[in-house]
């Protein structure tokens, strides 16, 4: 079992665990860092999503061995105290129920935002296509992806009415 | 809370009394107050004294103005841990910005914690404002004593002030709690009016939003504890299957593993019942298996996976879901048991000049939560420590206390917050399952059950069937309803019995036809069977209540009237006065309410507006847990049979709101959890096995699918009903029933078998 090392939200880290161990695990077990779900351990829910040099990344197909020398940022990573744009308007729109999977849903649109500051309903439905949200908070979701890709804008930009349901 | 011992002592000397005062161990303010085990509803608003028990639920006020309320019930997304501090924030005309609350642990001092049929804020609702009252009145009085003048010349503020205007003095709440604790309780204080609310009935950000969003929100899965090992069990796969003989060589070579061994299956006590009753078809129990204990969860899976495993499969392994579906329809040919009869239902079909008949199946479903099922435990020195992500922590206490032949007092339940419910942390299974493995490594040990022995090792809402039966007369009225369900029970595993000598359970969603019809019947008939079965989301309500909304549209085709139309007709000529109940344990149906709710779903969706071809609409509504809900759900059926549900309207009556954003979400996903189970989900079982085994087998809807969903609700102050579960049962009868308007084809099997609705 040899060291590998990885940087994880700015700090090296050298870990000594089996090469086939998913990222996932050693995030949470070995790390602490359990900010990242562990869902369904076959990339069918996103629940576990990190960046991995700034893409969104399953971290539970991800072997630590393909890994080495590379940076991940997981939630803890992601701003201090909650300040990213994402986090806001997740906040905003009050997206989370149980909460479980949104620490992913947050991972990934951060990972969109970055590439794409005005992704339409499509580019929302292909980023976050592949997380689950038991609770069903998918349309929070959406209003609060395009929410947080709003507060990116220029400030004379207008804010985007509240998409969707909730009458009252 | 430091303040534990205090607490327990106040409940102990305060029988019989709703309220108690205290100084808190700081000089503050405590307040003991008792609220109902969440089974028995709080349906008479403000419904305290008569039942009080012992103090049970606890506000303290510090000396610097910090209010906290210890919850005692489980947080798992519908947002109780917010809702029970506006109900105390508003009598107390609190600062919001300082009630925080604490989450219990399972204590004696706390009565029943149970959390489940959406009853959480129907059994505090009511000695919680009460509570809140007197406090502030206590304040109220403090204050008035200090600065010697007339009580009625002082007030609150709602941020945490009494004021004098006359002199303009102020006291802070805090100052004020010491003096407050030594008064006596007064009695009827009387409540707000709802009018001068200003917390409860406002969209109030979820308390603990921050944490889940920064990543800091501690599920059960998340506990780390000094000397802990990790955990998985592989388990029979077969239910009823056991060990018969393991090789754990191989497994203990992989790095990490400290110790492998078998976990007895053992029978646990009913989850609510008090007891076993012989022969009844009690199923309740542990499954067993060969634990793998390592220093982490993925040395664990790659132990579990080098074991060698010779299982006895048992009597389990000849069943299939063909077999069970074949069986369920062999039983609907014959009588069940007669649980309600109205006139002679079968004259009256007999002799009617027509009628209307069909039958509907609904699939074994699992839970998914998406936090997987797993628990902490800590047994040493004759103590037993968890940390469980449960719903019912009595009972897991209970077992636990049976299976390691432990007193109550050996036992320390800590409730984390859980990553989603829906029932399946009603059962207690895998917290007995962890202590024992705790007990047995010599180490605390988290035991993690990966996504396929969560889905395989479920207690899963039951497959059923039914048959509807109705007698049309010559002017299009209906003269009788015969409806026959078929199913396990579910009762089996939380009451001990299937079918309890007072008369029917698991018929919730069967009450209405039954009162507005001269002839009714309603029969049962039980498929025994080794698959387990527990509550998920609303319960029997969803079974049943797709049968009978869909066959009300059968019958509004075949009479050729309008289902909105039939519907009210229905419930406007229901023979029961308003206000008698229908289902029992149920508060009395009010017609009015239910129709208003079935109105406004139709005004807001456009009831009755032309749709383009291959679209349609349908309706369903339904009064349940103390809520009357209605959807209008709206489809496109494509040539090639696709469907789309595009848009979903629902019409809310939850009595007075707490909270109008959580209650909306709460109705949010609930329409997104029925659409799942009518558009994707089915546990299928052969040779005594789940197939299913991950979200590719078991899909749930995901964002591109989501329709808009509109939640509209009805202003009111009567006592609030639930809100978790009454979103889900009227949504797949709604969708079939918008089916049926964009292609005149009936499904009438869950989930929806779309290839029927291909045009050749």
């Amino acid at each position: 079992m040899d060291a590998i090392s990885i940087t994880v939200n700015g700090q090296p880290h050298s870990v000594e665990v089996s090469p086939d161990t998913p990222l996932l695990w050693v995030l949470r077990d070995t790390l602490g860092l359990t900010g990242t779900k562990f869902g369904c351990g076959q990339a069918l829910c996103g629940a576990c999503t990190v960046h991995i040099d700034g893409e969104a990344t399953r971290s539970c197909i991800t072997r630590i061995s393909s890994i080495a020398g590379r940076n991940v940022t997981t939630i803890e990573g992601l701003s201090h105290d909650g300040q990213h744009p994402v986090q806001q308007a997740w906040l905003a729109d009050q997206v989370p129920q149980c909460g479980y999977c949104q620490v992913g849903m947050i991972m990934t649109t951060a990972a969109l935002l970055a590439k794409n500051a005005a992704p339409t309903d499509a580019d929302i439905d292909e980023a976050l296509g592949g997380h689950i949200c038991r609770c069903g908070t998918y349309q929070r979701i959406r209003q609060a992806v395009h929410r947080a890709a709003d507060a990116g804008k220029p400030a004379t930009s207008a804010a985007k009415p509240a998409a969707g349901g909730g009458a009252q | 809370m430091n303040t534990s011992r205090t607490m327990r002592a106040l409940a102990d000397s305060s029988r019989r009394e709703f309220l108690k005062s205290s100084a808190a161990g700081s000089a503050g303010l405590l307040l003991a107050f008792y609220w109902p085990p969440f089974a028995r509803a709080a349906t008479r608003d403000n419904d305290t004294d008569d039942n009080a028990g012992e103090p049970n639920a606890f506000i303290t006020i510090d000396p610097n103005g910090q209010i906290r309320l210890v919850i005692t019930r489980s947080e798992m997304g519908q947002g109780v841990r917010t809702s029970l501090a506006m109900i105390l924030a508003e009598e107390l005309d609190a600062d919001w910005s300082r009630v925080e609350v604490g989450q219990g642990d399972c204590d004696p001092k706390y009565g029943d914690m149970t959390t489940g049929g959406s009853m959480s804020i129907r059994s505090t609702w009511g000695p919680l404002r009460k509570a809140g009252a007197s406090a502030r009145d206590m304040l109220l009085t403090a204050a008035a004593q200090t600065w010697k003048v007339p009580k009625g010349e002082c007030s609150t503020t709602g941020n945490n002030l009494v004021v004098h205007a006359k002199t303009g003095q102020e006291l802070t709440y805090g100052a004020l709690a010491a003096k407050a604790a030594v008064l006596a309780v007064p009695k009827d204080v009387p409540l707000k009016d709802s009018k001068d609310y200003r917390i409860v009935g406002t969209k109030r950000a979820r308390v603990d939003g921050q944490h889940i969003v920064i990543g800091e929100a501690h599920y059960g899965i998340d506990t780390k504890v000094p000397g802990m090992l990790c955990a998985v069990v592989a388990r029979p796969t077969v239910f009823g299957g056991k060990v018969k003989k393991f090789d754990a060589t191989k497994a203990l070579a992989v790095p990490g593993v400290k110790t492998v061994f078998e976990v007895p299956a053992v029978e646990l006590p009913p989850l609510f019942g008090e007891e076993r009753k012989p022969g009844s078809g009690h199923q309740h129990y542990l499954w067993g298996g060969v634990a793998v204990v390592a220093d982490s969860t993925w040395q664990a899976i790659a132990g579990r996976r080098a074991l060698a495993i010779e299982w006895d499969s048992g009597p389990g392994a000849d069943e299939s879901t063909e077999k069970q579906r074949a069986k369920l329809a062999e039983l609907l040919k014959t009588s069940g048991k007669e649980l309600k009869k109205i006139g002679d239902p079968d004259a009256a079909i007999g002799s009617a000049a027509r009628t209307v008949e069909a039958e509907y199946e609904t699939p074994f479903l699992a839970h998914m939560t998406m936090e997987p099922v797993n628990c902490t435990a800590s047994v040493r020195d004759g103590k037993c420590e968890v940390w469980a992500p449960t719903q019912n922590p009595n009972a897991l206490a209970t077992a636990l206390a049976s299976v390691l032949s432990f007193p109550q007092s050996a036992l320390t339940i800590h409730i984390t917050l859980i990553g989603g419910g829906f029932g399946r942390r009603l059962c207690i299974d895998y917290g007995v399952e962890a202590a024992l493995i705790s007990r047995a490594a010599g180490a605390p040990v988290k035991v993690i059950w990966t996504r396929d022995d969560d889905i395989r090792h479920d207690y899963y809402r039951p497959i059923s069937r039914h048959q509807l039966r109705a007698g049309i007369d010559a002017q299009n009225n209906v003269t009788a309803w015969s409806h026959h369900i078929a199913a396990p029970s579910t009762d089996s595993t939380f009451l001990g019995g299937e079918l309890p000598d007072t008369g029917g359970t698991e018929i919730a969603g069967t009450g209405l036809p039954g009162g507005t019809v001269p002839n009714y019947l309603l029969q049962q008939s039980f498929l025994h069977t080794a698959v387990p079965r527990g509550y998920w989301r609303a319960v029997d309500m969803n079974w049943n209540h797709f049968a009978v909304q869909c066959f009300m549209d059968e019958i509004a085709a075949a009479t050729k009237k309008d289902p909105l139309a039939l519907r009210r007709q229905l419930i406007a000529s229901r023979q029961k006065p308003s206000g008698q109940a229908d289902n029992e344990g149920d508060a009395p149906v009010n017609v009015e309410r239910l129709l208003a709710v079935l109105d406004l779903a139709a005004e807001k969706s456009g009831w009755g507006k032309p749709l383009p071809q291959g679209r349609g609409r349908g309706i369903a509504g339904l009064y349940g847990f103390g809520s009357y809900v209605a959807h209008v759900a709206e489809v496109t059926v494509a040539k090639d049979g696709t469907l789309h549900v595009d848009r979903v309207v629902v019409a809310v009556d939850c009595g007075q709101v707490i909270n109008p954003d959580m209650v909306a979400a709460q109705v949010e996903g609930g329409v997104v959890f029925g659409l799942t189970s009518a558009l994707y989900d089915e546990i299928t079982i052969e040779n005594g096995q789940v197939k299913q085994a991950n979200f590719d087998t078991y899909p749930m809807l995901r964002i591109a699918d989501m329709p808009k969903i509109e939640v509209h609700l009805v202003p009111s102050h009567e006592a609030p009903g639930g809100i978790g579960e009454p979103g889900v049962p009227s949504t797949a009868p709604a969708v079939a029933n918008a089916i049926f308007a964009a292609t005149g084809k009936r499904l009438r099997r869950l989930p929806f078998q779309t290839q029927e609705l291909a045009q050749s």
